[in-house]
């Protein structure tokens, strides 16, 4: 069975596109990552999959419910975590867990609820007027998952959390999935989504940009690791590096020089060419691939000026890569790169 | 079920508010400041009833529509401004059960406020006079129960409307502007156009049929008739827009809508009629705030 359904599903307002055909499957149990920077039309897509806004053009079924006529059926089956919410400022956490409990016709006690999140009894004896945004954050969470619902749709949920609410909150994603429930799971932090969905979908301006497992796209994007070597030595003429197949860029700053490679094998003759040259090498460390450089690779946006796009090392592994640059722009970049880090 | 949950858990809010009480306890202070001089002055040539004409200038021209519109404004828009409308939905609350329940909730707390007029107005009674028409006051009661419904209908359905505060705020103003400053001038100017003159001390009966279906002056109108006497609105209009003559203006009973139309009343200016127009003020607003809200895209 399919949790979420969409055909061809689109949003404009006047001449603006919120989301443009979004055909998209995700499966009965799975977590599946949603993500795109701020303003790809994420919560849109939400949206739709409520009746909370309708669609321009395209249909959804949530749960195996029409989207907009059977949206009563799906709501009753949906726990959400909005992005961005206001919660009943007078009234005390206890009292929005009964509303969640009452609405939701739940069964679960309040206090298992609040220690599921990670919220003190006091706390929820307070008006949640005085919380932080944390503290909410981990309320409207534990008013999500009221009832056991089939489906968990979590928008930003990172949000305001410290790094133990993160933990928290992956722990429960984790007992959920366990649990049978399908998440899904929307960020534009792309370490939260790699931690627990098994698949993820590239949101970008509105259009579907790919869909696959992180190791699916790590392959795809043929983004590699980086080697980071501390030198003494600035300045560095980067054209040096990148003559060796299978290093794909070369950027020096300050003391440090980062070598992204798509083939592991070339570490050890990037080192011996380093100290060929004269370059002293005082340490060296691998960086595995992170999400972010998937992210550039697949939507040609980077969240980072000082570091370049990664480039994929051939034609093939480019699909679904529109905004990627082509391989000859990379050593002039390389060069800008390096003399910015002079 | 699912909008009792809605209108209970709102209620529980919106009584809470400090701006509600605020507003109550100046009413509260206001009346008690007429009654204490009331009490200091020879009551024995007034009749109780006077009490409803203190009651309808500032509590039921001035002190309901603002309390109900302040209450209802932002009902809808407030939620969906803020982002909990996503909460409700996920708690498996429909667009229905959402407006329904803050009519509802809404509807609760005007109807406390209302129902304080009304103990008021009685509680004063008793206090100044022996006795007190408590038929005629009970029926007061109901028709200023009646204007709160129907102002809080008026602001709900612009807040269902509304996509924001600002919007809202200004359809909720706008609409006590029209109805207490702009409703009476633009009828006298449709009988100044048909008739080429202003309206007189006698017009006729279609102008007093635009009149009251306005509902504070449907509400007047009644209120009029209880009391027994003429009530003036907070802006006297006939003095502004009306041709009517110097005497009777100094003599405001003349006023009296039965005094003005000649022969017997047709249907339409008799005092049910004016129940009939509140009822319409309470259903037209839901219905179309109602009709928008359903359909539109709340982000």
């Amino acid at each position: 069975m399919t949790a979420i359904e969409t055909t061809g599903l689109t949003k404009r307002y006047g001449e603006q596109t919120a989301l443009e055909d979004l055909s998209l499957t995700v499966e009965s149990g799975e977590v599946f990552g949603f993500l795109g920077p701020n303003g790809a039309g994420k919560t849109t897509t939400i949206d739709l999959l409520l009746d909370f806004v309708r669609p321009t053009d395209g249909s959804a079924t949530v749960l195996g419910y029409d989207a907009h006529a059977e949206t009563d059926a799906v709501r009753d089956r949906v726990g959400i975590l909005p992005d961005g919410f206001d919660l009943w400022e007078r009234s005390s956490g206890y009292r929005h867990l009964e509303f969640a409990l009452e609405s939701k016709e739940g069964t679960e006690s309040p206090d298992a609820l609040l220690e599921r999140v990670g919220l003190d009894r006091d706390d929820a004896e307070r008006p949640v007027g005085d919380y932080s945004k944390g503290m909410r954050q981990r309320l409207a969470m534990a008013m999500a998952v009221v009832g056991d619902p089939d489906l968990l749709i979590l928008d930003e949920p990172s949000g305001g959390l410290d790094p133990h609410g993160i933990r928290t909150f992956r722990e429960i994603i984790r007992e959920e999935a366990a649990d049978g429930t399908t998440v899904f799971f929307s960020s534009h932090v792309l370490g939260q989504v790699a931690a627990v969905c098994d698949r993820v979908a590239i949101l970008d301006d509105g259009e579907l940009v790919t869909v696959d497992t992180i190791e699916g796209l790590r392959e795809r994007s043929g983004v590699g690791s980086r080697l980071i070597v501390d030198t003494p030595n600035t300045g560095l003429d980067a054209t040096i590096l990148t003559g060796i197949d299978g290093v794909t860029d070369v950027t020096a700053d300050g003391d440090q020089v980062r070598i992204s490679y798509a083939n592991p094998a070339v570490k050890a003759p990037v080192i011996h060419r380093l100290v060929e040259s004269g370059v002293s090498v005082l340490d060296f460390e691998i960086e595995e691939a992170t999400l972010e450089d998937l992210f550039a690779a697949f939507t040609g946006s980077d969240g980072d000026p000082s570091r370049n796009r990664p480039e994929a090392t051939a034609e093939t592994e480019r699909v679904g890569t529109p905004a990627i640059d082509g391989g000859a722009a990379a050593p002039e970049a390389v060069e800008r790169d390096a003399e910015v880090g002079r | 079920m699912s909008a009792t949950a809605i209108a209970r858990k709102d209620f529980e809010d919106a009584v809470r508010s400090r701006m509600v009480w605020s507003v109550m306890g100046v009413f509260v202070f206001l009346m008690a400041l007429v009654a204490v001089s009331a009490a200091t002055d020879d009551l024995s040539g007034t009749e109780p009833t006077e009490i409803i004409v203190t009651v309808t200038n500032i509590g039921g021209l001035l002190f309901v529509p603002i309390v109900a519109l302040l209450v209802g404004y932002m009902a809808i828009v407030g939620e969906r401004e803020s982002g909990s409308l996503r909460l409700l939905f996920g708690l498996s609350h429909g667009r229905r059960d959402v407006f329904v329940g803050k009519f509802a909730s809404r509807l609760g707390v005007i109807a406390l406020a209302t129902l304080l007029v009304g103990a008021i107005a009685v509680g004063t009674g008793l206090a100044l006079f022996d006795t007190v028409p408590l038929g005629t006051f009970l029926a007061y009661a109901g028709l200023t129960v009646l204007l709160g419904m129907a102002f809080t209908a008026i602001a709900v359905g612009v807040s269902g409307i509304a996509t924001s505060r600002m919007q809202a705020m200004a359809g909720a103003i706008g609409s006590y502007v029209v109805f207490t400053l702009v409703w009476h001038p633009i009828v006298a100017g449709v009988h100044y156009l048909l008739e080429g003159s202003l309206p007189g001390l006698e017009a006729p009966e279609w102008y007093f049929l635009l009149l009251r279906l306005n509902p504070l002056e449907a509400y007047l109108q009644v209120s009029s008739e209880l009391a027994g006497q003429f009530i003036w609105g907070i802006v006297g209009m006939q003095g502004i827009v009306e041709d009517v003559p110097e005497e009777s203006l100094q003599e405001p009973d003349a006023l009296m809508l039965s005094n003005r139309v000649g022969g017997e009343l047709p249907f339409y200016l008799q005092d049910w009629f004016a129940v009939v127009v509140l009822a319409v003020w309470i259903a037209v607003p839901l219905l179309v705030g109602y009709w928008r809200f359903v359909r539109a895209d709340l982000n």
